[in-house]
């Protein structure tokens, strides 16, 4: 299986970090990201997951096998060592990644995360008929309420209608074995313990879909992690606060 | 599972796109009246340059004051992105150019405000790009209109001036079909009345100097992308995504997926057209939304109460209005149109051009301007003014007569306009 990612031709066994998206989402949330580290002279591969924005592939339903996508991808590419950063459900990847092989992650980014990271009974029955419902529900939880409300600090962009029109483009079952994977992913805590990586936890102050406090036994299970608190941000921090993101991860990559 | 409570619009009217000041606790958005932006350091400016930080650089290519505005139409009509543009007429040549190159074609209504059918008539075909003007109500005829070279169709909610109603619907379909999105002039109807998008729609512009303003004081223009269009279904638009040597081989729908085109309408079009908006008319057109419920609600009640005095005066031969039964597109307004077709509508006066023009002549509150969509009621004569380069063909095809008169019903006591055009009939009924 190829997966589709931003495109470059990568500078050998170059230590890339790898983004990985969440939730029904694309390689596209990482577009600020993606631009700064290559201006930097680093290598990076955004993907595009199985089945997701323009990856090909079967709907997987299951964190672990989300991660061997990748590092299939990976082999292809002859990378042997990286830093990785994910998102949501895309962190939860990154993370069974950094516990699988821990001596091939040098860096570990998890934004908008928590374990478990289980969802409701109802929002998975939802999205498992495909109801538009649940894209609206994940839409409006993903954002504060001052998200909500706007005020973009990326000029004329609606956020709340920019995640709704991405997730909404998504082949039908993909937002239901998302959401499948991320709440059955088992023994997220002792797998944070194998992580040898540097590890950095961005959370939203009001993050309604991984509240902060929910990340607290995770944050105990790292050794020494680095936690940051983005004030007045929900769960789609990229969006939210690109620049103090950036930032914060910069001090880690 | 509760549905999410998303904000009503006329709470989006008041706060989208603006959290109270940091720095002084306005409460109204400020007017950021400069041309440039400090920037923190040299690694932040190459950071903004390079579409990896946000931040404004220069007001011609994003402002805070504008982007205010910017959220605030796009949360309105459910789009993903907008941008300020220095008129109506900047934004839809900025919708057109964002997609098209020369030897392109697009498929119009042939019922267009004037300015729009000046543009796509007589001034694109000189940059190669051609336009077939077609009734929309004659869906066959749209369907034939495509050549290959087609990259857009267009038209408005409600045509001016004959206030055909386009069923966006049927007509994004058979663009769809066709692989080229819908672009909807919404002036008329603002997304108090109709939102485009939730029929089909893929793009939307507004004269923002009509009712989104509200007060006849700004010239202004919006565009808002729906960010539903696949541009990447066909080879169609290598604008969007094949790579772009004007912004380092950006992708714009690899790096901005639903939100490639208005990227690209901000990072070639403002930048390089240049038909920017200034801040303080941003300002001034916010201050109008935050009222666009209340005074929709007001223009349509008064418009209903004048179409009917009309409808039964002697002097007047016919009203155009689609609320009114014998109008064409009657039901399909009704469906498209709950809360009313708006404010701007045409009727025929017995005694053709020389009555209209002493019936316009005697009116004293309505004002006799070519603009629509302020809060002062407004008169026209659209076949020797605003429509007057179109020739009778094209006029007859719009709807437009010699007696013809266009009124813009304004926000005065409902009792007062009547009793002006009174006063107008009277004096026109003397040349008999």
């Amino acid at each position: 299986m190829t997966l589709f990612s931003n495109r470059i031709e990568l500078k050998g066994d170059s230590n890339p970090i790898v983004f990985i998206h969440g939730t029904g989402m694309d390689h596209t949330v990482w577009t600020m990201f993606t631009r700064h580290y290559l201006r930097h002279n680093r290598d990076v591969l955004s993907v595009d997951l199985p089945g997701h924005g323009k990856s090909e592939g079967p709907l997987l339903n299951d964190i672990e096998s989300f991660s061997a996508a990748i590092f299939n991808f990976l082999e292809q590419k002859k990378i042997t060592t990286f830093s990785v950063v994910g998102h949501s459900m895309g962190s939860l990847i990154a993370l069974e990644m950094a516990s699988k092989y821990p001596e091939r992650v040098n860096a570990l980014a998890m934004i908008g995360t928590a374990f478990p990271m289980s969802v409701s009974e109802d929002l998975l029955k939802l999205a498992k008929e495909n109801n538009p419902s649940a894209i609206d529900i994940l839409t409006f939880m993903g954002y504060s309420m001052n998200a909500r409300i706007g005020s973009n600090k990326n000029p004329g962009i609606w956020m709340t209608e920019s995640t709704r029109r991405l997730m909404q483009k998504n082949k039908e079952g993909v937002i239901y074995n998302d959401l499948y994977a991320c709440s059955n992913f088992t023994k997220g805590l002792e797998k944070a313990k194998l992580v040898k990586a540097k590890v950095l936890m961005i959370l939203g102050e009001n993050d309604y879909l991984t509240p902060k406090h929910r990340a607290k036994d995770l944050i105990e299970s790292f050794v020494n992690p680095t936690v940051k608190e983005i004030e007045n941000s929900g769960h789609t921090l990229m969006m939210e606060n690109p620049n103090q993101v950036l930032d914060y991860l910069n001090e880690i990559i | 599972m509760k549905k999410p409570k998303d904000l009503k619009p006329d709470t989006l009217s008041l706060h989208a796109g603006q959290r109270p000041d940091k720095e002084h606790g306005a409460r109204a958005t400020p007017i950021y009246q400069t041309s440039s932006f400090v920037f923190k350091d040299s690694e932040t400016a190459a950071g903004i340059f390079n579409a990896e930080r946000t931040g404004h650089v220069y007001s011609r290519i994003t402002n805070p004051t504008n982007a205010v505005l910017e959220e605030r139409i796009a949360a309105l009509e459910g789009g993903v992105g907008a941008i300020a543009t220095a008129s109506g007429q900047a934004a839809l040549h900025l919708a057109i150019l964002n997609i098209l190159d020369s030897g392109q074609h697009i498929v119009a209504s042939n019922c267009l405000y004037g300015g729009s059918h000046n543009l796509l008539e007589y001034t694109l075909p000189r940059f190669g790009i051609k336009t077939t003007f077609v009734d929309f109500r004659d869906h066959s005829a749209v369907q034939k209109s495509f050549t290959e070279d087609t990259r857009l169709v267009f038209g408005e909610t409600l045509g001016n001036p004959g206030l055909n109603v386009m069923n966006i619907q049927k007509i994004s379909e058979i663009a769809h079909e066709n692989g080229v999105p819908l672009l909807v002039d919404s002036t008329f109807t603002t997304p108090h009345l109709i939102k485009p998008f939730e029929h089909g729609a893929d793009l939307i512009f507004h004269s923002a100097t009509k009712f989104l303003s509200g007060h006849g004081v700004v010239i202004g223009g919006l565009l808002v992308d729906s960010g539903s269009f696949e541009w990447d279904q066909s080879n169609k638009f290598p604008q969007l995504t094949e790579p772009y040597k004007g912004f380092h081989d950006m992708i714009f729908t690899e790096e901005f997926g639903p939100a490639a085109y208005i990227n690209r309408a901000r990072k070639e079009g403002a930048r390089d057209f240049g038909a920017c908006m200034s801040p303080h008319t941003a300002f001034l057109i916010l201050q109008g939304i935050e009222t666009l419920g209340l005074r929709m609600d007001r223009h349509v009640q008064s418009t209903r109460e004048i179409v009917h005095y009309l409808n039964n005066h002697d002097a007047v031969i016919s009203v155009c209005y689609p609320e009114l039964e014998d109008h064409p597109d009657h039901f399909l307004a009704k469906e498209l149109f709950p809360k009313g077709c708006g404010a701007v509508f045409t009727f025929e006066i017995q005694g053709g051009r020389e009555a209209g023009k002493v019936f316009i002549d005697n009116l004293n509150i309505f004002s006799h301007l070519a603009n629509v969509g302020d809060s002062k009621s407004l008169v026209i004569h659209p076949a020797s003014t605003t429509h007057h380069r179109m020739n009778a063909d094209a006029l007859g095809k719009a709807g437009i007569s010699e007696g013809t008169i266009r009124l813009s019903v304004g926000l005065e006591d409902v009792e007062d306009l009547k009793e002006d055009l009174s006063e107008a009939f009277r004096a026109a009924s003397k040349l008999k």
